[in-house]
């Protein structure tokens, strides 16, 4: 376990931030060998979906009518779909769409939240009032209920599927940085940067925010996870991304509409990659917020 | 408690009221307009001006947003839910034949997550950092992993590959045919249980952890208490109030991934309503599903309130 508390640490040095990023990730290998090895799949996958092209062994919507729902054989690592579409690159392609949705939803709807919930614990009084009824409200949707509403009231499409999933994620961030300002304005540095006559706005961005960076990396790991599952059902149930582009829930949702019996290349490969992907990302977490902050361990 | 309970009843009224707000705006003011939802951006374009405005007159929707609201809430409170466009059975009706299955399928997956869960969590919580505890964490950090409808689609096509069995295709009641309504429910409960078992397990994991560092503990086994008794009866009552919360807040889970588990294994219950009314879009029959998947996932949540209540007086006095 890490002594570090991230207000004990040693402040870098002037223009030492890279190196300082760099000793955290080499302290993540040392202390949380696992966590790393995830992160270094994690990494991969997100390599994998920027150089798909490169890597993909087919171009993703090309049709090969002489190998039409054919299992996996030596051409064909994943086999073919029914109209004859290589699976491996449709998987290779499909992490992309995931990835930028996981990626867009978060950096919108855990970022808006946080935000907001920055907001909310510093002012206090009837803003945060207003605020945690209507987070209350949000909070009282299932997820995946209310990102399925939202995807069908705005119609299929990349960008109505990032706000869908964004929106479910708001709740969230809000709680959980309002809860760390709370406790970070009561504490002495914040009253004596008050005491000398900062503004709220150097406050709150100088003296607070830093502090909200742990709790705000270790929740954005893990609705990256979440997020790849939300997206997944959503494109599952025919209110992700339309087809033909691929995505891993609309292959998934593809293969049951082929016919009664999906052939079990089309079932197994693309969910073992949604599985795959999120176990990383969540694992990263895990081992993230181990390191940054222990006093989080089970709090997230 | 009396005063617990009426404020956390008007606070659950107060929410299922803004909940039925939310769901307005988002099914019937997002999509700018609903006939476009319901014919298809093509199907509208063919749409003539007297047609469109007929139809708008039809479905109520030419009238101020405020009087559809009023409209709307009046309509549910006389247990009417309206009708689908696509099919002559009414939405309550629907609810009534189909929610039973969804029920049931939520319940057995609550009683499966905790006689999975509790357990794995006690042996994981007894002997924590061995070998044993490293596979259950790993095993429950899986399971958060993988999504449920993909489980469901791989348990189908094995059992249809390897015993050419298939779960029968048509709904049957628990009453009248129990041996066909267990096969309906076992599969989607069982995918749905285990999720939550892999939350359950950690939670208790974490809270059997802290209690039992407390003084009462140490005090039981001081008297010379047999460990497991200190355990069963000491430890695991208080350990096992928070996992009660989470399991509430996991309904929401449930409640949800019925969804598309529903529809990975075929089970003719409300989640697989759910989707057809999503795949067709059917905005009047989805926003009433909604509604009512949000207002009951508010309820549950009461109860669960109020059982933590009940058993831990700190709440029930504050």
């Amino acid at each position: 376990m890490t002594t570090a508390y991230p207000s004990e640490r040693t402040l870098p040095a002037n223009g030492s931030r890279v190196r300082a990023a760099l000793r955290g990730i080499g302290r993540l290998f040392r202390r949380a060998p696992l966590s790393a090895f995830w992160g270094v799949i994690a990494a991969l996958i997100v390599a994998t979906a920027i150089a798909a092209p490169v890597v993909a062994p087919y171009p993703p919507l090309k049709s090969d009518f002489r190998a039409m729902q054919k299992p996996p054989s030596e051409t064909h690592w994943f086999g073919t779909d029914q109209i004859g579409r290589d699976t491996l690159s449709r998987v290779i392609y499909g992490s992309r769409t995931s990835l930028t949705v996981a990626m867009g939803a978060v950096i919108f709807g855990t970022t808006l939240g946080a935000l907001w919930g920055l907001a909310c614990g510093y002012f206090g009084g009837r803003f945060d009032m207003a605020s945690q009824r209507v987070i209350e409200f949000l909070q009282s949707f299932p997820d995946l209920i209310l990102a399925m509403a939202i995807a069908m009231a705005l119609g299929g499409g990349l960008g109505t599927v990032i706000v869908a999933i964004a929106i479910t994620r708001i709740p969230f961030g809000g709680r959980v940085i309002r809860s760390v300002v709370l406790s970070l304005k009561e504490m002495q540095y914040v009253e004596a940067a008050r005491g000398i006559g900062a503004s709220h706005r150097r406050l709150m961005f100088r003296h607070i925010l830093p502090q909200c960076v742990a709790p705000y990396l270790i929740l954005a790991t893990t609705h990256l996870g979440v997020a790849i599952v939300i997206e997944a059902s959503l494109g599952f149930l025919g209110v992700g991304i339309p087809p033909p582009n691929p995505t891993w829930g609309n292959m998934l949702s593809d293969a049951l509409n082929a016919g009664l019996v999906p052939p079990w290349w089309l079932v197994l490969f693309p969910g073992a990659a949604i599985t795959l992907t999120v176990l990383a990302f969540n694992l990263l977490g895990d081992g993230i917020r181990d390191l940054l902050d222990p006093r989080l361990r089970g709090s997230i | 408690m009396y005063s617990y309970i009426a404020r956390r009843l008007a606070f659950g009224a107060l929410t299922v009221i803004g909940v039925s707000i939310m769901v307005f705006v988002v099914m019937r003011i997002l999509p700018g307009d609903p006939l476009v939802a319901i014919f298809g951006p093509e199907g509208y374009t063919k749409l003539t001006d007297a047609q469109r405005e007929s139809y708008m007159r039809e479905l109520g929707l030419s009238d101020p947003l405020w009087v559809q609201y009023l409209a709307w809430v009046k309509d549910i409170i006389r247990g009417d839910f309206g009708h689908s466009f696509f099919r002559s059975e009414s939405v309550a009706d629907m609810i009534l034949r189909r929610g039973p299955l969804t029920a049931e399928i939520a319940l057995l997956s609550v009683v499966l997550s905790w006689l999975v869960g509790i357990p794995v969590a006690i042996v994981s919580a007894l002997k924590p950092n061995t070998a044993a505890d490293s596979i259950v964490r790993f095993l429950s950090i899986l399971f958060l992993a993988v999504p449920g409808f993909w489980i469901g689609m791989l348990i189908v096509l094995g059992l249809l590959f390897w015993f050419g069995y298939r779960a029968p295709m048509a709904g049957a009641s628990l009453f009248t045919d129990p041996w066909v309504n267990l096969q309906l429910v076992i599969g989607p409960a069982f995918v749905l249980g285990m999720g939550q078992a892999a939350y359950i397990a950690r939670m208790g994991r974490s809270s059997l952890l802290e209690v039992i560092r407390e003084d009462y503990v140490r005090t039981a086994r001081a008297k010379g208490l047999n460990s497991r008794w200190v355990i069963a009866l000491h430890a695991l009552p208080n350990a096992l109030l928070p996992v009660i919360t989470l399991s509430g807040v996991l309904l929401g889970l449930v409640l949800a991934g019925s969804i598309p588990v529903e529809r990975a294994f075929g089970t003719p219950g409300l989640g697989y309503s759910m989707f057809t009314a999503v795949y067709e879009r059917d905005v009047f029959v989805m926003q009433n599903l909604v509604f009512l998947y949000s207002a009951v996932f508010v309820l549950l949540n009461i109860i669960v309130d109020l059982t933590i209540a009940f058993l831990d007086p700190r709440i029930r006095l504050r």
